[in-house]
């Protein structure tokens, strides 16, 4: 045990008799700090390298345009599959979300109705989508399965809706995608507003830490008297909502509505997310990192072309840093757990502590 | 017993419970009031653990009535329960990990801003902070800052957090009791320590509270009064000063026949 910091009064009951408590201490702030900010420390790292090995291309304001800009798509698809997992599920059905939601707003501004109601409508299938999603988790289903005939069924209504042919022409969405504002692409204004809305959510309000919490253990939610069904299908429709965003940001950049979910784009979302050291668990991870997470996949992605090294090298590196992130995560929350609360030791005079149930 | 029930702060009588044929409580009365510590006591199978679902709304009971400050009520489920005031306090804590303390104390009652971000839901952290602070220092217990993520605090500051958030809830309904599920389970000896001391701490602030447990050590140290089940029914109910450990422990393992006052 490490000397206790009196600064930071450790619990004990007052004049009880205060035992040693590491919670204070240095080592353990350094291994959260690592667990939680790793994430940031790696992408600094990796943007100094690169920046004297793809020197002089790579350490521009060009190219850090180009970086975010590729890194928006994956950055709005790995926000639509944290807002499911922080709630508490891995929401696998996103890329059937996002085709069908931009099949809708294609078909609806191809034949010449307003913009806004394109860009509504498919919001709104976000929300539906979410909503029966949730709904069919809280009744007892598995979400994983619940999430994949959803992207089942979503591939084939969207290939219904579209008369199974894209939808072209598309380019009333152009302020939203290849456009450029001071010099920044549209996507990443859109990636930006979505994450600080979505920062101040889950950090700020009472639906985002019930949200959380819901995550974190939906029990201990339910048992304080709250609705957390609620919040799990809150968790969904944000989810389904931000794959709508990312489904129109495809069709801004594309001018077309593909009726053929890419799922693809769910699988870097999730190596975002899990770059981002969010365990698939729930209830713990915040958005910043996990934007991080995007441009980390971006930024190796762009240095290697840069260097002219092949871009399936680029997806070789990427999945090696996956595994290395998540063995690094792994042993940082294993150190910082065996240093606060170390296993339960047997207590001599108290003896017979069994914590045996009654059947 | 024959106690007026006017001032118990729960009450039970009577309580029958059968899974199938299966008589899991067999006529149980059992009360606790305000300001006492009762401790429940039973081998595996007596029936201690079903009667603290009953009394904590998880399970219905065949027959009997509870009683909450000398009120009738009927628990459909743990939040009515929670609603009359009656706060269990599970083995396995149920604490958010990743928040921390201020958020795991107030969830579910948590203060908004004022004005139109309240509106949108924007939390009043101060307000979070300074509450928690309140209601721990009133529970005359101090821990570790409460911005204090939960998952990094030791075995027996969670169980303090739990068991201050519960005893939280009971003193804001001004009735009700706090009951403990094994609360020193997996503890230390000098953190079993200092959650005894807050158990006596909250009896003396008028909280009624039951520990179910196998530690007889602790019920000794913490509880006025032993309630001992066996298969199903109350063999003894007194002073925790007018009996000792052997008896105890008779009633617990059958050697020892039931109060004469029980047998029917």
């Amino acid at each position: 045990m490490e000397p206790r910091n009196d600064t930071e009064a450790v619990a004990a009951v007052r004049n009880a008799e205060r035992v040693p408590d590491s919670g204070g201490s240095n080592g353990v702030k350094t291994l959260v700090f690592l667990r939680d900010r790793g994430i940031m420390v790696l992408w600094l790292l990796l943007v100094a390298v690169f920046a004297f090995w793809a020197a002089p291309y790579f350490f521009t304001l060009t190219n850090a345009a180009l970086v975010a800009n590729s890194a928006a798509l994956t950055a709005v698809f790995a926000a639509a599959v944290a807002f499911g997992i922080l709630s508490g599920a891995l929401d696998l059905s996103i890329p059937g979300t996002a085709t069908v939601a931009s099949v809708v707003g294609g078909v609806i501004i191809h034949n010449g109705l307003p913009v806004w109601l394109g860009i509504v409508a498919a919001l709104a299938v976000g929300v539906i989508v979410g909503a029966i999603n949730g709904i069919l988790v809280q009744r007892g289903l598995n979400p994983l399965v619940v999430t994949i005939a959803t992207l089942t069924v979503m591939g084939g209504v969207a290939q219904l809706i579209a008369g199974g042919v894209p939808v072209t022409g598309l380019s009333q969405l152009g302020w939203m995608g290849n456009t450029q504002y001071f010099g920044i692409p549209a996507p990443v204004y859109v990636v930006a507003l979505l994450f600080v809305v979505g920062w101040i959510f889950l950090t700020k309000t009472r639906a985002g830490v019930r949200l959380m919490a819901v995550g974190g253990n939906i029990e201990a939610v339910r048992r304080v008297g709250i609705n957390a069904n609620r919040y799990r299908i809150l968790g969904f429709i944000l989810s389904g909502v931000c794959a709508s965003i990312g489904g129109l940001l495809v069709v801004a950049t594309t001018t077309q509505a593909s009726p053929n979910p890419s799922v693809g784009l769910l699988f870097s979302a999730l190596t975002a997310v899990a770059l981002s050291g969010m365990p698939l668990t729930g209830g713990r991870g915040s958005l910043p990192r996990v934007l991080v997470g995007a441009l980390i996949i971006a930024t190796i992605a762009s240095a290697l072309v840069i260097k002219g090294i092949p871009p399936y090298i680029a997806t070789i590196a990427t999945g090696s840093l996956l595994v290395i992130a998540l063995a690094f995560e792994k042993a940082m929350s294993s150190a910082v757990a065996r240093r606060l609360a170390p296993p339960p030791t047997a207590a001599l005079e108290t003896a017979p502590a069994t914590t045996t149930q009654e059947a | 017993m024959t106690n007026t029930g006017a001032a118990a702060g729960l009450r039970l009588s009577g309580i029958d419970l059968n899974y199938g044929f299966v008589k899991a409580l067999d006529g149980v009365d059992f009360e606790v009031h305000p300001g006492e510590v009762v401790a429940l006591l039973g081998d595996n199978g007596a029936g201690k653990s079903t009667l603290l679902k009953v009394m904590s709304g998880a399970h219905r009971p065949s027959a009997g009535t509870i009683e909450v400050g000398g009120d009738a009520v009927d628990f459909r489920s743990p939040r009515d329960a929670a609603d009359s005031g009656v706060q269990m306090v599970y083995q396995d804590l149920a604490l958010i990990d990743a928040a921390d303390i201020a958020t795991n104390l107030t969830l579910g009652r948590e203060p908004v801003l004022r004005g139109p971000l309240g509106w949108l839901g924007f939390l009043d952290k101060k307000a979070m902070r300074r509450e928690s602070l309140r209601e721990l220092e009133a529970l005359g217990v101090t821990t570790a800052p409460v911005t204090r993520p939960v998952e990094m605090l030791s075995g027996g500051q969670r169980q303090v957090v739990a068991l201050a958030r519960s005893a939280v809830r009971v003193t804001a309904k001004g009735q009700g009791a706090l009951l403990l599920d094994e609360p020193t389970a997996a503890l230390g000896y000098a953190q079993t320590r200092q959650v005894e001391d807050l158990i006596r701490k909250m009896a003396e602030r008028g909280i009624a509270v039951v520990v179910v447990t196998h530690n007889l050590p602790l019920c000794f140290e913490v509880a006025d009064r032993i309630v001992v089940l066996n298969r199903g029914r109350k063999v003894a109910d007194v002073a925790t000063k007018e009996t000792d450990n052997n008896a105890v422990v008779g009633w617990i393992t059958g050697a020892k026949a039931a109060q004469a006052h029980l047998v029917r």
